[in-house]
Formats: C-alpha cells, structure tokens, sequence
C-alpha cells in the first residue's frame, strides 16, 4: 500500500516538475502550447535566475514546504539544474543526518545489568536488528511543517492516506472541527507555537504527512540506532547509549517530568541532548511515533486491548526517566490523537538518486560516516 | 533450658502506663508503647508525632471502589508534591509517610500497578505530612490514609465493621472521592451508586454534630484513568453529567462545596496474562495529569480555619 501510494505521489510530483523544468527554455505563458522542437540539455553554466523566476520559485516552494526529498528521488533528479540540486542536498543535509547503516540492539541491552527485578518486568529482551544506512530527520515535525500540510489540502488528498482509513478521515479535526491536529483552532496551530513539535496527530496523520512530503515514518530499529550509536567492542558484544549522550539521565538535556516544564518546548531547545549524529530532542518533548507496532509477537503473555502502533523517546511529562531511555518502548493506539505525541521522519539513504548520495558523501559535506564514527564515546 | 536473668525496675515505665494514650482518629485510649490503636487499627504514631510536634493535623479521605486507584493516586500525588516545590510544598512527616510513594513509584517503574490495599486498616499505608501553601500562612500538617476501597463499602453496608472509617471520615476536614471514569464510559453504573453511598455516608456523619456550625467540608470528584477517555480531560464536568447523573445531581443539591477533576496516571494501559491464568493490567508508560490540582484545591478549600 505505501509503495503504491509513493509512487503514485511521486508520478503526480514527477507530472508537475516535467511540464515545468524538463524543457524550460520551451516554457511559454501558454502552457498548451505545441512543443515545436527536441529537448535539449540545459547548459551547465545556466543558474536558476536565468532559468525564470517560476521554476526558482517552484524548487523553492519545495524546499519551503519540506518536500525536498521528492527532488531527489532518482525519476525527479535529472530534471533539476545544478544550483537546485545542490540547494536541495543542503537543505537535505541541513534538515537530517545522516545513521550508518549496521546492527542495532532494539529493546533491552543486557536484562540483568540494570534492573534487578527483570524477570518479572514486562520489559521487552533485546534483538539484533540489521538496519541499512538511513537519513533521520534532526528535528521533530513543527506545527509550522506541519502547517504546510494543512494549508494545501493534505486531509483532502486522498492517495497519501491508506484506504481502510479514510472512514477514520473525518474524526481527523481540530478543535473547531476543520481538518488538522486535534489542538489546533481554525486550521491553525496555538499562536507562538510553530517551532513546537506538532502533536495531536495519530499515527496514520503522521503517516500521510510522511508519503506528502516523501518521507516514511522510521522504523524502531533506526529510531534506536540514532539514538543509542551501537558500538560492537566485539563479535556479539555491544556497547550501547541508554541516552543519546551517555548512559547516565542529565535534566538539562531533555525535557521530561522532571524538567519542571510539563509542556512541549520549540525544537531547538535541549541541544545538550543532541545524539552523536546531531539528531535532536530524540530523548523528551514528544514521544515519536516509529512505522513498528508495540509488542513481539513472541510475548504472548503481553495483551493488547488494540493493536498499537511503537512510541518512543518520552515526553514532557514522562514521569520516571527510566521510560525515556533509547530502548525503552511503549505503545499508542494508532488511532489516538494525544497531547504528548509528535514524530520525525526518515529516508532510506538507498532510496536517494545516486546522484544525490554522491553529492552527498563525496561533495561539499565531509564523508558523514567517518566523521561521526571518531566522535564515539562510550 | 531456660535462663534466669535479672530486669531492672523501671519504674517510669509503670507511669507511663497509667496514662492512656488518646488515638488521634478514635480518640480511644491506649498504652503509650501501643503501636496501633486498639480501638481502631490507626497507628498511634500520630497521635505521638501530634503531640511532640504540637500540631494538631488536619484530615483528608480518599474513597473510592476497588480498583478505582486510590493508592496510585495517592502514591503518585505524594511523590509528585514532595519533588517540586511549586504549587505546595510537602514535607512527609515520619518514615512511615514515605511508604505509600515508595510502593506506588517503584511497582510503576517496573511497569505494573501496586497490590491491591488490604481491607486490614493495621496494613494500611498512612501519610502524615507538612504542607505550606499561598493560602495558608501557617503550614498545614495533614493525615491521609490509603483506606482499602472494599473496606469502605463495608462500613457504609455494615455499620462498626471498620470503626477507623467512620471516626476518620467524621474527623476530616476534606475528601477526595475518585470515580473510575473507564467503568463510567462503558455505562457501568456501580461507580456512580458507590460515589451516591460515599457522598450520602459522609452527609451522615457531617450531619451529626448540629451544636455548633462546621465549616463546609470540599469534596473533589477526581474522574481517575481519564487517560484511557481523553474526551474526560477536555470536559471533565460535562462527562460526570453524562455517565454519573446521580452523583451529579446529588452534589448538585446538597454538596456545597465541589468541583469534578480529570486525573490519569498511565499514558496507555495493556494486560499481562498470569500463570495463574487471570491478567492482569499493567501501565506502558507513567506520566501522570491532573493529579495535584484536585488536591491543590482541596488545600485552598480545606475546612481547617479554626485548627492551623
């Protein structure tokens, strides 16, 4: 269903860039207009002010509206001029970071380490997950992201919303019964808010804004290997962050009960807390909505009144701090709009243009890889 | 083989057992080296920590049915005061006051709910505290027991059964009765019935003494678990006007002073079957919602004028 719906998505994208960039020496005022002669390649040096303001515009509208990846899927790329290619792997870089790919502990480390009463927890024994090389979004969605969505029409654009769910579609209002997350007003987020992680959405809301924007919802395994930055000392031994700082919980670098705050904080805050790939706030706020459902289908001592989807992270006001650490998980109805979930994205690095990932690890930037890979302190 | 030994005569001993000691909830005398009132299963720390500490508590109730979660609630709200010191500051007062947050914090930490509370009161977990409050110049010194919700029931049912219940509730200056606002939303109407019986036993008792002129005693209505039916937080008293009409009405009425909260404690809730074959519910996570606003009212509101 999400492949069919992204490429559906991406055709429509495709659609709209082809009659505005793929010949844009040919674009006339009137777009019906016959095209008279072949296609021919946009000469290097062109930038995209001598291209005409409409497609500088369209890009940056893109950019603007935090769509950027479309750009760089392999059946968009080759339509864009140089200086749009490169704007859009900055703004790309700039937006997310970039988790390596490797094996990733998810659920508890090492049972018997920290919690003397393990045996009868519910906490959930850990696996070796094998995750491949991802881009995660350094920030979580803001309302002012999220506005975007809104304001064109995203609840009404029926193919980036899973079928079964469209019955669902309606209850998907604001507190003044337009389309949007459940706290808003008129269609609009709390005045003074826009840099706050959006909440109020359910799981399939932050779905849609995901297949909108051409992005996916990350799975826990990715979510954990931002977080946690395994380290394997040796074959079957790993050495894994509870927080993304370190081992030991530090109030000034997350927004939990404890940090006297009991409501969401713009985004930004807390750099303390930044993971070692510069992934913000992946600990407090919001808890985040991961693509996994709660619950190993080995535990079947474990009943769920409903199906529920995996969250992770803590929030504002996670009480124990022990619930906010990189391994630990609970679980949401999908269908639940509260107070103190919110999401970020991800990006398979694979599903990037090659173009995109050369420029990306072989342009400007630094190889991302081994860079972060000397930063890791454990 | 018995040991032959000597004992000195401690003569002071043999004073202190000619006076009685009052229980601070029965007032029923007892012997000074008394753990807990013979009378009624109170523990006579109160009364001891009353009188060297010359404060003269005030009392709050929380009642409720079983499983309605009074002991998380407490335990929680216990915690959650005495680790910030806005909007109250709570001090605990003796090592026994620090029990029921301890049991409460550390179950949920490990992610189930406390044991059920016994109906035995002398298994009861009782809190003496210290409170300073914008309202209350003086601090206020405050008992609250985590009182067994069957138990309860009882007394109301059956007269005497529990005689620490009614002395308690007729000494207390404030109380706290939760609602489970589940049970509510699923059309169970026992939860309404038993807030009726509470609200009318305690009309009972504050009825009694008609000599003199008792300040109005406020009774928060806390609708508990209210994570599980958000549409409880957005409105807490349109919901107790839908799923408790009675209990509404009867505040209504002849409550004077009242006001319904929305409180929850687990962000979202799964069970866990038992080797004994039941299940049992467990939190999946902790982040507690309007848990001291009811009982930061309760404070500004408390009956206690002539007493701090």
């Amino acid at each position: 269903m999400h492949d069919k719906v992204l490429r559906n998505t991406t055709r429509r994208v495709l659609d709209w860039l082809a009659t505005r960039l793929a010949a844009p020496w040919r674009y006339t005022t009137t777009p019906s207009a016959p095209l008279a002669t072949a296609p021919t390649p946009i000469p290097a040096a062109r930038t995209a002010r001598s291209v005409g303001n409409d497609d500088d515009n369209l890009v940056a509208s893109m950019l603007a509206q935090g769509r950027y990846t479309l750009l760089l899927r392999p059946q968009v790329i080759d339509n864009l001029n140089e200086l749009h290619l490169s704007q859009t792997v900055l703004e790309l870089q700039e937006r997310m970071a970039l988790v390596p790919g490797g094996q990733v502990v998810v659920g508890q480390l090492d049972p018997e380490s920290d919690d003397d009463h393990s045996d009868d927890a519910p906490c959930v024994q850990g696996r070796i997950v094998q995750v491949d090389p991802v881009f995660l979004d350094r920030y979580p969605v803001t309302n002012f992201q999220y506005q975007q969505f809104v304001d064109r029409s995203g609840y009404e654009e029926m193919a980036i919303w899973e079928e079964h769910i469209l019955p669902a579609l309606l209850d998907f209002v604001d507190r003044s019964g337009h389309p949007g997350p459940r706290f808003w007003t008129d269609g609009h987020f709390p005045p003074g808010q826009q840099n706050h992680p959006v909440v109020g959405i359910s799981w399939y809301e932050a779905s849609a804004y995901a297949r909108w924007v051409g992005k996916r919802l990350p799975s826990d395994a990715e979510w954990c290997k931002a977080a946690s930055w395994p380290v394997s000392v040796s074959p079957g031994n790993w050495l894994q962050r509870k927080f993304p700082w370190g081992n030991t919980f530090e109030g000034h670098r997350a927004n939990l009960w404890g940090s006297g705050q009991h409501a969401t904080e713009p985004v930004d805050r807390y750099a303390e807390g930044v993971s070692v790939g510069g992934v913000h706030q992946l600990i407090g706020n919001v808890w985040e909505w991961t693509s996994g459902a709660y619950g190993r289908a080995e535990d079947t001592a474990l009943a769920l009144p409903v199906p529920m989807k995996s969250i992770r992270g803590g929030a504002f006001d996670t009480y124990f701090e022990s619930q906010a650490t990189c391994q630990f998980q609970s679980g949401e109805n999908p269908l639940s709009r509260k107070h103190n979930i919110g999401f970020r994205l991800a990006l398979g690095a694979c599903d990037l243009a090659p173009q995109a990932t050369a420029l990306l690890l072989h342009g400007t930037a630094a190889p991302k890889e081994l860079e972060l890979a000397e930063e890791v302190r454990v | 083989m018995s040991r032959g030994c000597d004992l000195p005569l401690d003569s002071y001993r043999l004073a202190h057992y000619s006076v009685q000691v009052p229980c601070y909830v029965c007032d029923g005398g007892n012997t000074y080296d008394a753990e807990i009132c013979r009378h009624c299963h109170a523990p006579m720390a109160l009364a001891h920590q009353s009188a060297a500490q010359k404060t003269h508590p005030a009392m709050v109730a929380v009642l409720g049915t079983t499983g309605a979660g009074k002991t998380v609630y407490l335990g929680m709200l216990m915690d959650m005061v005495s680790r910030r010191p806005e909007p109250l500051q709570v001090l605990a007062r003796g090592a026994f006051s620090i029990s029921l947050q301890q049991l409460t914090t550390s179950a949920l930490a490990r992610g189930y709910f406390p044991e059920k509370t016994p109906n035995e009161p002398d298994r009861w977990n009782w809190v003496h505290c210290q409170i300073r409050s914008k309202r209350h110049r003086r601090p206020v010194d405050l008992i609250v027991p985590d009182m067994a919700g069957e138990a309860v029931l009882q007394e109301i049912e059956h007269p005497r059964t529990y005689p620490v219940i009614r002395s308690f509730l007729r000494k207390c200056a404030g109380v706290i009765v939760l609602i489970d606002a589940i049970r509510l939303q699923r059309g169970e109407h026992d939860q309404d019935h038993f807030s009726l019986k509470i609200l009318m036993f305690l009309d009972e008792l504050f009825d009694q003494p008609k000599k003199k002129k008792q300040p109005q005693r406020p009774v928060a209505l806390v609708l508990t678990k209210a994570d599980q039916c958000e549409r409880c937080f957005d409105d807490p008293v349109a919901f107790a006007k839908t799923h408790a009409a009675g209990m509404w009405q009867h505040c209504r009425e002849r409550v004077t002073k009242y006001r319904v909260f929305a409180a929850g404690v687990a962000g979202a809730c799964a069970y866990r079957r038992e080797l004994g074959g039941g299940r049992r519910r467990i939190p999946l996570r902790v982040e507690p919602r309007g848990i001291v606003e009811p009982f930061e009212w309760l404070i500004e509101n408390l009956a206690i004028s002539t007493k701090t």
